[in-house]
C-alpha cells in the first residue's frame, strides 16, 4: 500500500509542477462542480481508512441474531413514522441505517464498503494503468505494425460493452478466486482506455524536436521513455484515472450484485444492495438496500465531477468552447 | 435513398461476426475451468457417468475436431440443449421464448433514451453555461454515476411501494391476465388481443386491461434503463452540437439575417444529429449490459438473466446461444443506425 | 487484373501473420507439453490460437459495421486517436492471420508428434 501512496502523491506534484504555469489549476478550483468532487473523494478515503483501521470486520461480517433485531428500520425512521414489530428501540440513533436479515447493523457495513470499493477500485484501476502506460508508450515509441496490432486490438476490445466484456472473462478465471476475479476481469476491461490516452500524448511528445535532438545526442530507447515521455503523459494519466475510478467502482459493484464479485458475508455495497433488493425491498425494508447504494452512487458521482472538471481545465478543445 | 446493395453487403457482415463469436465462444469454453461432463452429470455423479456422457459428447475427441463439429452445428442453427437450466430443452427454444422480453425492454428503454437525450443535450449546447447547462449537466453526469442496480430499488421503492402508481415486478399481472401471444412482445400481442376483442364484440375498456397491464409493468425497468442511455446520448448531442454551433456556416446564416433559432434547427440540428445517430448503435451493446442488470432488479426473466444463470452454474450451450444472439442484435441495430445514417447524410452513400 | 492486385497485399499480409502464427503456435504446444500432458498443451494452446482468431474477426468486421460510431465517439467524447476503419481492418487481418496460424501449428505438431 506505501508504494501506492508515494506513487500517488508523486503523481500529484509532478502535475501540479507542470501545471502552474497553466490556468488548470485555478481553472478546476474555480469549477465549483469539480470541488464537490474532490471534497467527496477525500471524504470517502476519509471513511475508507477509518473503517479499516476502527471496524472489526469479522464482528460486521457475521450474523448478529441475539445482539441486534433482524430487518429493524434505522432508529431515527422508526421514532419518526413508526417501524413496526421490529422497530428499533434506543433512540434516534440506533442503527442509523437499520438492520439487515442477519440482524447485522448495515452503518459499519456500509463504512467498511468505502474501503473494499477504494481499495479494490485502486488496484483495478492502478493495474490497467500501469498496463496501459506500458502498451501505449511501447505502440508509440515502436510505431507502425507494432502500434496499429496493439491499438486497433485496444480498440476493439473498447467497442465491446464493459459489463458484458467483463462478464466473459468472469467466466474464464475459475470460481475460487472470489472478489480477485472480478478485479482481474475489470483491469483487463480498462486497460484499453488508459493505452489509448498515453498513446496519444506519447506521440505528441515524440513529435517534438526536443526529443529528436535528444535522441541524435545519444539517448537511449529507456532513457528517452522515462525521462521524457512519462513526465508529459502525467497529466492526462491523471485525468483518466480520475473518471475511470467512479466507472471502476460501479463495474465491480455491478459485478458483485449479479453474484461474480465478494464471497457471502462480505460489506461490499454490491452485495449489500444485491441481499437488499432480493430479500428486502418486496417486504418494505427499504433502507438494507438503499445506504449502500447512496454511498456508491455518491462516490462515483465524486469521482466523475472531479474527473469531468479536470478534463475541462487540460482540454484546449473544450476551453475554447468555453470562451 | 439508401440502396439495396448498400444492405446486403451490411447483412453480409452478420457472416463474419457470427463466425467471430461463435469462434470467441468456442475459446472461451475451452479455456474456462470446469468439466461440462461434470456439470451435466451433477456434483454427486459417479465418475463412470461422467467417464460415458464425455464420450457422449465427444469430449475426448482432439479439439480441431470438436472445433469443426461447433462450427457446422452452428450452421445449422443447433445450439444444443440445456445442461441444467433447462435440463434437455432445446437452447434455440429458450431462447425463442426469451429474447422477446430482453428485446422489449431494450427497444423501450433505447426509444426513452434517444427521446430524453437529444433535447436535453440540445438544451444544454444552446443555452451553454448557464444554470440549465449545468444542471442538464449535473443530471446526466448523475444518469451515468447512478448504477441501474441502485436506481431501479429506488424507483421501485418510490413509484410502485409509496405511490402506489405502477406494480414492484414482472411483466404482468399474472393473476389476472395470462400471457399470450405470437410475438412474445407483451405490449404488442396484448394490444393485437384488445384489437380483435373490439372487432368481435366492440370496443370496450376491459378488452384492453391486459395491455394497460403490461405497459404499467413496462414503464419502470424501461425508465431505468432509458435513463442511462439518455446520459450518454445528451453528452453526445451537446459535445456535437456546441461543435455545429461555432461553425461559420450558422455565424454565416445569422448574419443574413434569420432568427437564431430556425437558423439552428435549419442547418444546425440535422448535421449535429449525424454523429449522434451513429453512437447510439454502439451504445446500444451497453444497454444489453444494462438490460442484465434491469432484469435482475425487477425480476423479469429475460435473456440476460439467462446468462447470468448459465455462466453461474456452467450451462455452456446456453452460455453460447445467449451470445450469439447478443451479437446478432447488435449487428441488426447497427445495420437499422447505418441507414438512418446514410438517409440522413446523403454524401456517405456509394 | 485488377483483382490480382487487390488480392495479392492482402494474401501476403494474411500469410505473414498466419507463417509467424504457425510457427509460435508449434513452439508454444512444445513448451506447454514439456510441462504438463500433451492433451492439455494441445487443448489449450488451440483455444488461445481460436481466442485470438474469433476476437480478430470479430473486431474485423465489427470495425466495419460500426466504424463510423466509434469515429464519432472518438471526436465528441475523448481523445481523438485518428482511428480509421482501414487501419483497424488491417490490423485485424494480421491477427486473424496470427490466430488461425496458431491453430494450423498446433494440429500439424500434434499429427506429427503424438
Amino acid at each position: 500500500m506505501s508504494t501506492e501512496t508515494e506513487m500517488g502523491s508523486g503523481r500529484t506534484r509532478g502535475v501540479f509542477d507542470r501545471l502552474r504555469a497553466s490556468p488548470f489549476l485555478s481553472d478546476l478550483l474555480s469549477n465549483r462542480l469539480a470541488l464537490a468532487g474532490l471534497v467527496i473523494v477525500f471524504g470517502m478515503t476519509a471513511i475508507a481508512i477509518y473503517a479499516r483501521l476502527f471496524i472489526d470486520l469479522e464482528a460486521i461480517s457475521l450474523t448478529q441474531f441475539g445482539a441486534n433485531p433482524p430487518r429493524a428500520a434505522p432508529g431515527w425512521w422508526a421514532e419518526l413514522f413508526g417501524g413496526g414489530a421490529t422497530a428499533a428501540t434506543g433512540g434516534l440513533l440506533e442503527h442509523p441505517f437499520g438492520t439487515d436479515g442477519q440482524a447485522r447493523d448495515i452503518f459499519p457495513r456500509v463504512l467498511y464498503g468505502a474501503w473494499y470499493a477504494m481499495l479494490y477500485g485502486t488496484i483495478t484501476v492502478g493495474v490497467s494503468t500501469i498496463a496501459g502506460v506500458g502498451l501505449g508508450i511501447v505502440a508509440a515509441y515502436f510505431g507502425d505494425v507494432t502500434d496499429n496490432v496493439v491499438m486497433r486490438t485496444m480498440d476493439v476490445l473498447l467497442a465491446f460493452p464493459s459489463l458484458l466484456l467483463a462478464l466473459a472473462l468472469v467466466a474464464i478465471f475459475p470460481d475460487g478466486l472470489g472478489l480477485w476475479r472480478a478485479v482481474a476481469a475489470l483491469t483487463l476491461v480498462y486497460t484499453p482506455r488508459f493505452a489509448r490516452v498515453i498513446r496519444g500524448a506519447a506521440l505528441a511528445v515524440l513529435e517534438d524536436e526536443y526529443v529528436d535532438a535528444t535522441v541524435a545526442l545519444g539517448a537511449t530507447d529507456p532513457r528517452v521513455i522515462v525521462r521524457h515521455i512519462l513526465p508529459n503523459c502525467l497529466a492526462p494519466i491523471t485525468v483518466q484515472s480520475t473518471l475511470n475510478f467512479g466507472l471502476a467502482i460501479i463495474d465491480l459493484a455491478a459485478l458483485s450484485f449479479l453474484g461474480f464479485g465478494a464471497p457471502t458475508g462480505t460489506p461490499s455495497w454490491g452485495l449489500m444492495l444485491s441481499n437488499g433488493v432480493e430479500q428486502g425491498l418486496l417486504t418494505g425494508q427499504w433502507w438494507w438496500s438503499f445506504f449502500p447504494g447512496l454511498f456508491l452512487a455518491v462516490t462515483v458521482l465524486g469521482f466523475n465531477l472531479l474527473g469531468d472538471g479536470m478534463r475541462d481545465a487540460l482540454d484546449p478543445r473544450m476551453r475554447e468552447a468555453i470562451d | 435513398m439508401v440502396s439495396l446493395r448498400f444492405v446486403a453487403k451490411r447483412l453480409l457482415l452478420l457472416v463474419p461476426v457470427l463466425f467471430g463469436v461463435a469462434t470467441l465462444v468456442f475459446a472461451i469454453l475451452q479455456l474456462s475451468p470446469g468439466n461440462p461432463a461434470r456439470a451435466i452429470a451433477g456434483q454427486r455423479a459417479s465418475e463412470e457417468f461422467v467417464r460415458q456422457i464425455e464420450r457422449e459428447l465427444g469430449l475426448n475427441d482432439p479439439i480441431w475436431v470438436q472445433y469443426g463439429r461447433f462450427l457446422v452445428e452452428v450452421v445449422q442453427f443447433d445450439l444444443g440443449q440445456s445442461y441444467t437450466i433447462q435440463r434437455d430443452t432445446a437452447v434455440s427454444t429458450i431462447l425463442r421464448n426469451k429474447l422477446p422480453i430482453t428485446l422489449e425492454l431494450a427497444l423501450y428503454g433505447q426509444l426513452i433514451g434517444i427521446l430524453l437525450g437529444i433535447p436535453f443535450g440540445i438544451i444544454s449546447a444552446v443555452k451553454q453555461d448557464t444554470i440549465t447547462d449545468h444542471l442538464t449537466r449535473v443530471g446526466a453526469l448523475s444518469g451515468i454515476s447512478v448504477p441501474i442496480f441502485w436506481s431501479g430499488p429506488l424507483v421501485i421503492l418510490l413509484f410502485a411501494q409509496i405511490l402506489g402508481w405502477l406494480p414492484t415486478s414482472g411483466r404482468i399481472d399474472a393473476q389476472r391476465f395470462a400471457i399470450e401471444g405470437i410475438t412474445g412482445l407483451i405490449t404488442v400481442d396484448t394490444f393485437v388481443q384488445g384489437v380483435q376483442a373490439t372487432l368481435e364484440s366492440g370496443f370496450a375498456v376491459s378488452h384492453f386491461g391486459p395491455f394497460f397491464s403490461a405497459v404499467s409493468h413496462m414503464i419502470l425497468p424501461a425508465a431505468t434503463i432509458g435513463i442511462y442511455s439518455m446520459a450518454l446520448i445528451s453528452r453526445m448531442m451537446r459535445s456535437s452540437m456546441l461543435e455545429v454551433i461555432r461553425q461559420d456556416y450558422i455565424r454565416t446564416a445569422r448574419a443574413k439575417g434569420q432568427g437564431a433559432k430556425i437558423t439552428l434547427l435549419k442547418h444546425g440540428l440535422r448535421n449535429a444529429l449525424i454523429p449522434v445517430i451513429t453512437v447510439i448503435g454502439i451504445q446500444f451493446g451497453s444497454l444489453l449490459g444494462g438490460a442484465v442488470l434491469t432484469e435482475t432488479v425487477f425480476g423479469i426473466g429475460g435473456i440476460g438473466t439467462l446468462l447470468v444463470e448459465a455462466i453461474k452454474v456452467g450451462d455452456y450451450p446456453v452460455v453460447q446461444g445467449t451470445v450469439l444472439v447478443f451479437a446478432f442484435l447488435f449487428t441488426l441495430v447497427n445495420l437499422g443506425v447505418d441507414i438512418t445514417y446514410s438517409a440522413l447524410d446523403p454524401r456517405i452513400q456509394q | 487484373m485488377a483483382l490480382g492486385a487487390w488480392l495479392r497485399p492482402r494474401v501476403r499480409l494474411l500469410a505473414t501473420a498466419g507463417t509467424i502464427g504457425t510457427v509460435a503456435g508449434a513452439l508454444a504446444l512444445l513448451a506447454l507439453a514439456a510441462v504438463r500432458t500433451p492433451e492439455f498443451a494441445s487443448t489449450q494452446t488451440f483455444a488461445v490460437g481460436a481466442l485470438v482468431l474469433g476476437f480478430a474477426v470479430l473486431g474485423w468486421s465489427g470495425s466495419a459495421l460500426a466504424g463510423r460510431g466509434i469515429e464519432s465517439l472518438q471526436t465528441y467524447l475523448d481523445a481523438d486517436t485518428g482511428w480509421t476503419e482501414r487501419d483497424s481492418r488491417r490490423a485485424m487481418a494480421r491477427l486473424s492471420g496470427f490466430g488461425a496460424g496458431v491453430m494450423v501449428g498446433v494440429v500439424i505438431a500434434t499429427t506429427l508428434l503424438m
